[in-house]
């Protein structure tokens, strides 16, 4: 009887101390201790008092909302003293003080501990500021990482202005030269784009679709497809625009390189040609600016400091003005090699007759393909090669051919422009030579977007004769 | 009254525990089988062999890790581990999980504990003498596998015959101290040659039958082929040859027909799906290799066809309706897998040594099967051979993602002459060795005189060197379609040139030539490592297995090339620890 009164005793005691305890045990292991993750980001700007005037700018904009907001933020804050300076331009105008203010806001968490290689971190404005450590744009932050409940608060000792970009400073802005603008400008196109084509029916004979007229292109820049998209603000790039004197100065220079029949189309390709060099998607400051840099059509551009006039500074690069850009037409026109085995088109199909050979080429110690053109039976068969962007310059030619397959010598030749050419004579084929065989040289009179150049075969139908073999065909400019 | 109560309880109770034990607790499991219900018949023991096989499969990846990693033709990719690091560099420490010998010695004692009821069935008359004979071979001769991979890996290993319920226990040296190699390659030698039965399973039985689509008889390890290689190792060259020779005329019984002349002997059948040539489908020209067919098709196609039946001699199947897993997609695809290994920049160089027979004017000058080995799939070397079922050999993409099919192989005919050729080698016979190695018989026997008769054979040789490869064409007279006149050799298969050899030294160059082949048409294939170990033993040679790991490590820019080199030249470290 005493030792049952004495369990249930025990049995009632132990659920008093799980059923009392428990709640407030729980609590004091759960709840926020640290007074900072009570306040969100807004809170914690406003009190302070370094910061009212930005908070201001908060309320204003409508952003103190988005930063009360339960996602996650980090806010880099100016001081009073420094948005003092803001221009009246931004601060009147309510749609660039949106702007201006919104990019001073990152919609992910960056702390200046964590981001210790060179970031690009997006902002509210869609634009992008650069941060490493304890540098963002051209500001420093001085008290770093303070956080809250929604984010984390870097008070900065300059602002963070929203630029424009690379694009719409040579679109827009009166310090950019007007010769090379007009250029650029004149460079938009209606460009074949079906994505957002509507279609109307269906070509009965080739089974093709029919779009609706004026929804199957979208009007874009040349530079922007086949250059760099300046308007790209993830990316960093650095521009050249030349001043107008130097400008005219370089079509006259590269004109006599791109000689068609027309002033006008002169121009263009002239224009073209120069300005394909001026833009690349790698960032070069001022102070550390090399003295060559390699175009995206691997052209070296040398760059001499004394040359630029201007530095702007834009949300995703920097565009220097320079008044002279002296690229070298011996670095602007490349050799031109051709890979015999990649023709374009023949005059006879010989397929079968036609052999891609692995060899070994003993004086270059590396394996190579050819093409070898045996037994076609056809009088001038001849193999095509389509080039592009031809400059009208002067080309030395060279030619591997290895003859292994007979003990015989034969002839072939190289034809510019049309089949029949007889620019080049009949050059033997010697047998079991690996080396580079040099043919002669040809001037091109006219820039040829699109130009032919064939090799050609003996006019025979003698198998021994009329073979065809070529490893590759070399076109180096003489200038 | 409650005390009475209390007292009747314990005397029920004592009644129940002491009288009926056996009948209330001993109650068997109504949903698994107990050990005692394990071994009732033959089709228990089928069951028996196949579980046997079905865990041998996850030794898969484990066997072409040790084998080729170890080598040189085989290297780790950036996804690897340290522990597969460890493995390709020989910088194995304590607890890599892949030197482990635990999983072989498990396996080991699942044989033990098989071989031990089948004997207790043979007892009691649930086996007949046949079927007893057949499935204790198998599972003998799959455990002499295990073993003998066990000392190539680990040196010194406990030969342990008896089943042990609990693997750790040949842990203990007391109990089963170790054996050097050569001690155990002689009690290997002794209870496989004394299995009762070397046949494969005879057609019809349980064991040789269609599976899920797969005829089962190239499933089972080649009790021939093991004892073969135990002879090899162990330096008795006629007998293995005498071994090798007798799988060799598998085909040469019944009908005489294309796979009479052709299965196990390199012979030619003038169907690309079956003979298994390199050819271009027009001679001379690069790009017109055939793919499709010839040799890389024996890779992909399938178990039972007739080009698979005469080029395979052990192989297992990775199929997604049956476990385990492929593990070799995992190790080896970049597409669906993890792409752990890949090709190392020494086989590509071994393959570009290579030129192949001249063809409009000259010569390819590099070995085709290394386009048929391996490929590039986003712009990295893939060694493909395991993954012909999986990714399309043209697109390189999945034929469907998740159906992870593959094989496992283990062993062909090209293993098989090379073997042959190594043994005939040693017992001097290097003609003979010469023409399996390169242009076949007929190449290494040429007519001499009008005298057919006197051509094309090596029949003064005594047995197992005596080849009849006699082809009198069409004309000739007397008529000769000889067993072995098809037989065209390695090389010449491969669209390769023959080896000349200096007339000073035979042997040694024969020799190094036969491992070399073995490489460019094997590689991958699981045989490298024991190829390097057999030869730098043999010669007493540590240069000859030091040299190509460092050249596959400085090829591949490992800055530890020379330490590892210098390591190797030390016999002692040419082995892993034996210890989990």
């Amino acid at each position: 009887m005493k030792s049952r009164t004495w369990i249930i005793a025990c049995t009632l005691m132990a659920a008093g101390i799980f059923g009392s305890g428990c709640k407030k045990s729980l609590d004091d292991q759960t709840s926020v201790t640290d007074p900072f993750l009570k306040k969100n980001l807004m809170e914690l700007i406003s009190e302070n008092g370094n910061l009212s005037s930005f908070a201001g700018y908060l309320k204003q904009t409508g952003y103190s909302d988005v930063i009360a907001s339960s996602r996650t933020y980090t806010v880099f804050a100016p001081s009073n003293a420094e948005l003092a300076t803001l221009d009246a331009a931004i601060k009147n105008d309510p749609v660039k003080l949106k702007q201006f203010i919104g990019n001073h806001i990152a919609t992910q968490l960056y702390y200046t501990t964590t981001v210790t290689a060179p970031t690009r971190i997006l902002m509210l404005s869609g634009k992008y500021n650069n941060m490493k450590g304890a540098a963002v744009g051209l500001a420093s932050i001085t008290s770093p990482d303070q956080y809250a409940s929604n984010g984390v608060l870097q008070v900065v000792d300059k602002m963070l202005p929203a630029l424009e970009n690379c694009w719409d400073f040579i679109s827009t802005n009166a310090q950019a030269p007007v010769k090379q603008k007009t250029f650029l400008m004149s460079l938009f196109r209606n460009v074949f784009d079906p994505t957002n084509a509507v279609i109307i029916g269906t070509n009965p004979t080739t089974g093709e679709p029919v779009y609706q007229a004026g929804t199957d292109s979208v009007y874009t820049n040349l530079f922007w497809n086949n250059v760099n998209d300046l308007r790209d603000e993830k990316k960093q790039f650095t521009v050249f625009m030349l001043t107008d004197a130097a400008w005219d100065a370089e079509q006259v220079r590269f004109a006599p390189y791109f000689v068609t029949n027309t002033p006008d189309s002169n121009a263009l390709v002239t224009g073209w040609n120069v300005v394909k060099e001026f833009a690349v998607d790698t960032l070069y400051e001022p102070g550390t600016i090399p003295d060559t840099i390699l175009s995206e059509s691997g052209t070296k551009v040398p760059i001499e400091r004394t040359a630029i006039v201007n530095t702007i500074r834009t949300s995703n690069g920097i565009v220097y003005i320079m008044n002279r850009l002296n690229v070298q037409p011996a670095s602007k026109f490349k050799t031109i090699q051709i890979e015999a085995e990649n023709y374009s088109g023949y005059s006879h199909d010989r397929r079968s007759n036609t052999y891609f050979r692995d060899r070994y080429n003993p004086v270059t110690g590396k394996d190579f393909r050819d093409v070898e053109v045996f037994s076609h039976g056809v009088a001038l068969f001849n193999l095509r090669y389509r080039l592009s962007e031809v400059p009208s310059i002067r080309y030395k030619a060279y030619w591997v051919a290895l003859n292994d397959f007979q003990t015989a010598t034969f002839s072939q030749r190289l034809a510019p422009g049309n089949a029949a050419a007889t620019t080049f004579p009949y050059t033997v084929v010697a047998v079991g030579n690996y080396n580079e065989v040099y043919l002669g040289e040809f001037t091109l009179t006219q820039y040829q977007p699109l130009y032919d150049i064939f090799l050609v075969a003996a006019n025979s139908t003698t198998a021994a004769v009329n073979p065809l073999v070529c490893d590759y065909i070399k076109l180096v400019p003489s200038l | 009254m409650k005390r009475l109560n209390f007292w009747s309880l314990a005397l029920l109770m004592s009644a129940v525990v002491l009288s009926g034990c056996k009948k209330v607790f001993d109650i068997k499991p109504q949903d698994q089988l107990d050990q005692s219900q394990a071994y009732q018949n033959v089709y228990d023991a089928d069951a028996a062999v196949v579980g046997i096989y079905g865990k041998f499969m996850s030794l898969a990846d484990r066997y072409v890790i040790l084998n080729e990693l170890r080598g040189d033709l085989l290297n780790t990719t950036s996804n690897a581990d340290e522990a597969l690091r460890q493995v390709s560099s020989h910088t194995v420490t304590a607890g890599n999980p892949y030197a482990s010998p635990r999983p072989f010695y498990e396996l080991i004692i699942n044989c033990n504990d098989v071989l031990e009821n089948f004997q207790m069935m043979l007892r009691e008359k649930r086996l007949t003498e046949d079927e007893f004979n057949q499935r204790y071979s198998d599972i003998g001769a799959l455990r002499s596998f295990l073993f003998l991979q066990a000392g190539i890996h680990f040196g010194e290993v406990p030969y342990v015959t008896n089943s042990l319920k609990d693997v750790d226990a040949v842990k203990n040296s007391a109990n089963f101290p170790k054996l050097s190699f050569t001690v155990l390659l002689d009690s290997l030698i002794r209870f496989t040659e004394g299995l009762p039965y070397k046949e494969l399973y005879p057609s019809g039985t349980n064991l040789n039958l269609s599976v899920d689509g797969y005829p089962t008889q190239k499933f089972y390890i080649n009790k021939k082929v093991i004892m073969g290689d135990l002879n090899l190792w162990k330096g008795n060259y006629v007998k293995a040859a005498e071994w090798y020779r007798q799988v060799m005329e598998t085909g040469t019984q019944g009908t005489v027909n294309g796979n009479y002349y052709s299965q196990y002997k390199i012979g030619w059948d003038s169907n690309g799906d079956i003979d298994h040539y390199i050819t271009y489908s027009r001679a001379g020209d690069a790009s017109t290799l055939v793919t499709n067919s010839q040799w890389r098709i024996m890779f992909e196609q399938a178990f039972g066809t007739a080009g698979f039946d005469r080029e395979w001699v052990w192989a297992l199947p990775f199929d997604s309706k049956f476990k385990p897993a492929n593990s070799l997609i995992k190790l080896f695809s970049p597409v669906g897998g993890d792409y752990l290994v890949k090709p190392s920049n020494e086989i590509f160089s071994m393959w570009d040594e290579e030129t192949q027979r001249v063809a409009q004017g000259g010569s390819i000058p590099y070995d085709a099967r290394k386009l048929l080995s391996t490929a590039t799939i986003g712009g990295q070397p893939v060694a493909m051979k395991y993954l012909y079922n999986y990714l399309n050999y043209a697109s390189l993409s999945p034929v469907n993602l998740l159906t992870k099919n593959g094989k496992w192989f283990l062993f062909r005919q090209t293993h098989l002459h090379m073997r042959f050729a190594e043994a005939a080698n040693r017992s001097g016979k290097h003609l003979l060795s010469w023409g399996f190695l390169n242009n076949g018989l007929a190449g290494a026997y040429p007519a001499p005189t009008s005298d057919v008769s006197l051509y094309h054979n090596s029949l003064w040789e005594p047995y197992p060197f005596n080849f009849d490869a006699r082809n009198s064409g069409n004309s000739g007279v007397p008529y000769f379609r000889a067993d072995w006149y098809r037989n065209i050799g390695v090389r010449a298969r491969a669209n390769l040139n023959n080896i000349t050899v200096p007339a000073s030294d035979s042997l040694l160059t024969i020799e190094s030539a036969l491992i070399k082949e073995t490489a460019l048409e094997n590689a991958f294939e699981g045989t490298r490592w024991p190829d390097l170990l057999r030869v730098a033993l043999r010669r007493n040679d540590p240069a000859f297995i030091a040299d190509k790991i460092y050249n596959k490590m400085l090829k591949d820019g490992d800055g530890n090339a020379a330490a590892v080199r210098a390591k190797l030249m030390n016999p002692a470290n040419w082995y892993l620890p034996f210890n989990w």
